[in-house]
């Protein structure tokens, strides 16, 4: 350690922290949040999932989002591809745009089975079974914040038994 | 130090934040939504930039502090104090992140991108260009720093005060015998700062 001028004795790393210090961490603060803030319409969409809980649920994982310059280079600039992966069951989803202004989400879920699907909105939640295959889709969800539920399968069916929650998204 | 007129604002006292956390806490283990709710947007922030200092992309950043919030739900009953919940949620963000960094097989950025550019306030009175300057001056001494001093600065940056210590326990900063201590990155900062 070098101690190359008059302050560095009570600059040492083993003093304690002192009111410059914390003037200098508040100064970073400051700098970070204007630099990359947090979207500030994050806590609220949290709440709104929290909200939903469901303490028996395994949370699924964002693993993949196409990049939307990807999608946009091909024409398809409507549409986006989203998985999820959880410890039992990976879903993926595609939304598409509809003219009347909601979207299309058509999803897979692997393993193929024959889940009960909500799709909770800020409004209400809408239901729908995916088939063998493990397809499903709603027609019409209205955009907004959105997050998807599967819920668990029936005793005796192969798979697992607990609930599989996505966070949630923006349509 | 808490006389120090360097002093630039006075955190809340430590038994007042404490206790209010605290009670949230018990409240949100027996189900209250408004308890939780309050939680979760006064340390949200704090997760957001431990998430981006880690490196993830914007995205992956909310989609991980989405997570950590969901998953506290589950560890509510092992926490009694504001430490012990900023402590969990900055180690648990902060794991999430690498997890999510290594699935996506993605080196760091080689450079900082956040680091491109001060945003510029515009215009103002003397006294905001010599706070610009002071930021301009604190922004460049940042860039000179290891990566891992600049996420660690970043985190306990917005880490609330009196939380510091179990925080910077957490992470392996150094930590005293009586207290939280400077250690190597604020020392090195500061240093520079001097210099």
């Amino acid at each position: 350690m070098k101690s190359s001028d008059a302050g560095s004795s009570e600059a040492g790393p083993d003093e304690p922290v002192d009111a410059f210090d914390l003037a200098i961490l508040d100064g970073i603060r400051e700098i970070f949040e204007q630099a990359d803030p947090m979207p500030a319409d994050l806590p609220e969409r949290i709440k709104f999932s929290l909200a939903l809980r469901d303490l028996e649920a395994e949370v699924a994982r964002l693993a993949a989002e196409e990049d939307p310059r990807l999608l946009a280079a091909r024409g398809a600039e409507q549409s986006r591809t989203i998985t999820f992966d959880s410890d039992s069951l990976t879903i993926m989803i595609r939304i598409d745009s509809n003219k009347d202004g909601t979207v299309r989400i058509d999803g897979w879920l692997a393993p193929a089975q024959r889940r009960e699907i909500e799709m909770r909105t800020a409004a209400d939640t809408l239901r729908e079974v995916s088939d063998v295959q493990g397809r499903f889709a709603f027609a019409s969800v209205p955009r907004g914040t959105a997050r998807l539920s599967v819920r668990p399968g029936e005793q005796g069916q192969s798979g697992p038994g607990r609930p599989v929650v996505t966070p949630t998204l923006i349509l | 130090m808490a006389d120090d007129p360097r002093s630039v604002t006075a955190p809340p006292s430590r038994p007042d934040r404490n206790a209010r956390i605290a009670g949230m806490v018990n409240a949100a283990r027996e189900g209250s939504e408004d308890a939780l709710g309050q939680i979760v947007t006064e340390l949200s922030p704090l997760l957001w930039h431990v998430a981006r200092a880690a490196g993830l992309s914007s995205c992956e950043a909310e989609d991980v502090v989405q997570t950590v919030w969901m998953r506290l739900l589950s560890h509510l009953d092992g926490i009694r104090t504001s430490a012990a919940l900023t402590g969990w949620l900055v180690v648990t963000t902060r794991r999430e992140a690498w997890r999510v960094r290594a699935a996506g097989r993605r080196q760091l950025p080689a450079d900082h991108d956040w680091l491109a550019a001060l945003p510029d306030t515009g215009p103002g009175s003397e006294e905001q260009v010599i706070i610009d300057d002071q930021r301009r001056a604190l922004w460049v001494a940042i860039g000179q720093l290891s990566r891992r001093c600049q996420e660690l600065l970043r985190i306990i940056a917005f880490v609330p005060h009196p939380d510091y210590q179990a925080v910077a326990a957490e992470l392996g900063m150094a930590v005293g015998s009586i207290g939280p201590t400077r250690g190597r990155c604020l020392a090195k900062l500061r240093a520079m700062l001097a210099g």
